[in-house]
């Protein structure tokens, strides 16, 4: 699957260029001919133009600047670097036969990490058959021993899930990792839909485009659907950390989106194992939380104590059912990257039924056999921290140092839980308009569905580009672009 | 005040309101075409926009083929000299009547307004293509506000403020009520679909048409529903578009104006007033909606004819009626 490599000397940086020439183009079915799905839109690049496409691209620039879609990127001062969403104009699209195999495999595999947390909160069963041993389990960090027997409205606790998915030299999709926990990108997946409609209008005249726009209405339906007190009037919330943090922007867009409060920890207040927001008029009874907080900040009664980011006491409330959180608290241990492993396993035991989108080969740390292999191949592996995410606490084997490799070498001896290592997949590639050039990139996709009376997902994601030749890093905080993603009706 | 002058003030305003209304519909439209629509065809997404500028009449005459596209319903609504009532002549009637006004009006509100029918008039010597409508829409929907945000800040309340006040409030209500009327009636079929995608984007389209959008998610949280929209768009009036809203203003710019002793307008507006107070959405629903909006447009319509001869035929002597 992987060419050899040359390694360079000590310190230097090579850039990734194996198999190379087997990643699976998007757009291209052979050297000159774009897929048939990419055709109208090809002819169109070709009778827009350099000049007109250049100038599209600094318009969509200056509207997002203009708009202020930005993300802010950690560093080392207290405040971060807030830069505007970087956007390539040329969309990627979806046939519908591809989606209907994507959609019907995100639902499958969200039913049964849904009913995975609410076993592993309950009974364990699939401790007791061993299925998935106890000690993953209970080493995971992400498990909140605090919540055990708590049952949350209508047993759901993955409500809002973005999967990312990426695509093998063949062109199958596989599904990369789970993000259950506080998943953002939803807003620059509308972002830039409305962008693209903008600066490309006689790009869609020639598609059938599906729409993503109605997804805060179906997050707003979903979040009304927890309230214990009924949906009718209920008092729903976006909690969010504050405007340091990175995906503040997708919070205040998703909180005006559904008309609702967007709230910090020091909004609100617990009383009598109930919230309430601190209004004008005094205290309002809180019946949904859309927690965009992590659950380690979420209580400082129960988890960190020294955290101001959350709401003391609203554990307790949730545990006395006066309030629904969103994401539940603990359903980071589904999408712990080792848990991932199990994955199969875990849809066979829940739902008896065939994974309908594949997993990519994942070897366990913990596992004597698996860590020797992988110790002995670094350079052909990507090496992930399990409960990181955002590209942080990652090892891109093929591009990385002797001294980065022997730091994670020692890393994974003193903690083999922390980490798994995977092959590297070459992602597939897809045309991008870069400095008035056409240029290949690697991305990924990012679906988001929604868990209320039932699963939706929507037509449409984040893609996510990697914009340095040749790198297989999308995420945004590691310079990663993005593009409009088209699902197409018919 | 010169009758000839309040008059003047008044059509500058109304026209200006209309050429921003008319921008912001067919923005809408353009912008929501772009994607797939479960079932909906050119004809669906365009004729409303035809009846709600009053304009199917004069597009049979130019169109004798009946076949209702994209292409000739933003020409005949933008920028077809055959409609008087085209975004372009708007513009150009709001600014003849800005140059008999100039020294009323302050110098900034002036140069917004020039600068808006330049570049609109430069702009549409040519034929207007749909992939390039939204980016035109869009600008002149932000010079319009610039020119009444001028007003707001620099523009001395008095009886000239009054008569613009008039004209802005009397289109805005006009055009609100027709926007529902019409937008409304083509989604009622629809109510078998309430909560699906299509009729999200639909209920939407008639709420951004009136730049009510996200005001009205944020007052109801319910999602969009019919009794709803209706409350809101006619009865709330804290929201700058609804028929409540502009009926208060209207009565509003008559106490700047002062009323004429023995004038017919005092009474006009006392009769939206009453059309208004006491209705409550049901009960407009049960009545039937477009028989209410119906009604409320004929009033509408009564005031204007009474506001010209209180007002502006003054000047023209008893002889000239």
């Amino acid at each position: 699957m992987l060419r050899q490599f040359q390694s360079g000397g000590a310190g230097q940086i090579q850039m990734q260029r194996a198999g190379q020439a087997m990643a699976y183009h998007e757009f291209y079915q052979d050297d000159f001919r774009p897929r048939d799905h990419y055709r109208p839109m090809w002819e169109h690049i070709q009778t827009t133009g350099q000049q007109i496409l250049g100038a599209k691209a600094r318009d969509a620039h200056l509207t997002l600047h203009t708009e202020g879609v930005t993300f802010t990127v950690y560093s080392n001062d207290e405040e971060g670097i807030e830069r505007v969403w970087p956007f390539d104009i040329l969309p990627r699209i979806i046939t519908a036969i591809e989606w209907a195999q994507i959609e019907a495999g995100l639902k499958q595999r969200i039913r049964a990490l849904n009913l995975f947390l609410k076993d592993l909160y309950h009974g364990q069963r699939i401790l007791k058959d061993g299925v998935v041993p106890p000690e993953l389990i209970y080493r995971g960090k992400d498990f909140q021993r605090e919540i055990m027997d708590i049952t949350p409205p209508h047993d759901i606790y993955t409500h809002i899930s973005g999967v990312d998915l990426i695509r093998d030299e063949d062109g199958r999709y596989l599904v990369l990792e789970d993000n259950l926990r506080t998943p953002s990108g939803v807003s620059y997946m509308i972002e830039n839909r409305i962008v693209e409609r903008r600066i490309l209008p006689e790009f869609f005249a020639r598609y059938r485009v599906r729409r993503v726009e109605h997804y805060p209405a179906l997050l707003l339906q979903a979040l009304r659907y927890l309230s214990p007190r009924g949906a009718e009037d209920a008092t729903i919330v976006v909690l969010t950390p504050g405007i340091f943090n990175s995906a503040y922007f997708e919070h205040t867009f998703l909180a005006k989106e559904m008309g609702v409060e967007l709230a910090e920890g020091r909004d609100l207040v617990c009383r009598n194992d109930k919230v309430y927001l601190k209004t004008t008029q005094g205290l309002r009874q809180v019946d949904v939380v859309y927690r965009r907080v992590d659950d380690d900040f979420l209580d400082p009664l129960v988890f960190r104590s020294d955290s101001e980011l959350g709401v003391a006491g609203i554990i307790n409330a949730w545990r006395a059912g006066n309030v629904a959180l969103a994401n539940a608290p603990g359903a980071g241990i589904a999408d712990d990257k080792a848990v991932y492993a199990y994955v199969p396993d875990i849809i066979r035991y829940y739902l008896g039924e065939t994974p309908i989108l594949p997993s990519v080969p994942t070897y366990q740390m913990t596992d004597h056999q698996d860590r020797m292999y992988v110790l002995d191949n670094m350079e052909k592996m990507v090496i992930k921290a399990v409960a990181e995410s955002g590209g942080y606490g990652m090892l891109m084997g093929p591009s990385s140092t002797t001294a980065q490799r022997a730091e994670f070498a020692r890393k994974i001896e003193e903690n083999p839980r922390n980490y798994i290592a995977q092959p590297v997949i070459q992602l597939s590639r897809h045309i991008c308009y870069l400095d008035g050039e056409l240029e290949s990139r690697h991305l990924d996709l990012r679906p988001f569905s929604i868990y209320g009376s039932d699963i939706e997902v929507v037509p449409g994601g984040l893609t996510r580009v990697a914009m340095t030749k040749g790198s297989l890093v999308v995420n945004s905080s590691q310079g990663g672009g993005s593009k409009d993603t088209w699902v197409l009706a018919d | 005040m010169l009758s000839r002058i309040a008059e003047s003030l008044y059509w500058m305003t109304r026209h200006l309101e209309r050429a921003d209304n008319t921008a912001r519909v067919l923005d809408i439209n353009v912008v929501y075409m772009l994607e797939a629509d479960e079932g909906a065809t050119e004809e669906m997404q365009w004729r409303p926009l035809l009846t709600i500028m009053g304009a199917d009449e004069l597009y049979e005459e130019l169109h004798p083929d009946g076949r209702v596209t994209v292409q000739r319903v933003i020409h005949l609504l933008t920028q077809d000299r055959n409609n008087p009532g085209s975004l372009l002549l708007s513009l150009k009637l709001a600014r003849e009547n800005a140059r008999v006004v100039r020294d009323r009006i302050s110098s900034e509100m002036w140069e917004a307004l020039n600068e808006v029918w330049l570049s609109a008039d430069k702009h549409l010597k040519t034929t207007l293509q749909p992939w390039r409508a939204a980016e035109f829409y869009a600008f002149i929907h932000r010079q319009v506000a610039a020119f009444f945000g001028l007003t707001q800040s620099t523009m001395m309340r008095g009886q000239a403020y009054g008569f613009m006040a008039l004209g802005s409030l009397q289109e805005r209500a006009d055009m609100t009520a027709r926007i529902l009327d019409t937008r409304y009636h083509l989604l009622l079929p629809d109510l078998k679909l309430v909560g699906s995608p299509l009729d999200y984007y639909q209920w939407g389209a008639l709420l951004k048409s009136l730049s009510g959008f996200e005001a009205y998610r944020r007052k109801y949280q319910g999602g969009i529903r019919p009794i709803d929209v209706v409350e809101f768009v006619v009865l709330d009036t804290d929201f700058p578009r609804s028929l409540a809203y502009c009926v208060d203003g209207l009565e509003r710019a008559l106490a700047r104006i002062g009323a004429l002793p023995d004038g017919a307008v005092p009474e006009r507006l006392a009769a939206l007033r009453r059309h208004l107070d006491g209705a409550t959405p049901q009960g407009i629903l049960d009545l039937g909606l477009h028989e209410y909006l119906d009604d409320f447009l004929g009033l509408l319509a009564d005031l204007g004819t009474a506001l010209q001869s209180d007002y502006f035929e003054a000047h023209l002597g008893d002889d000239a009626q």
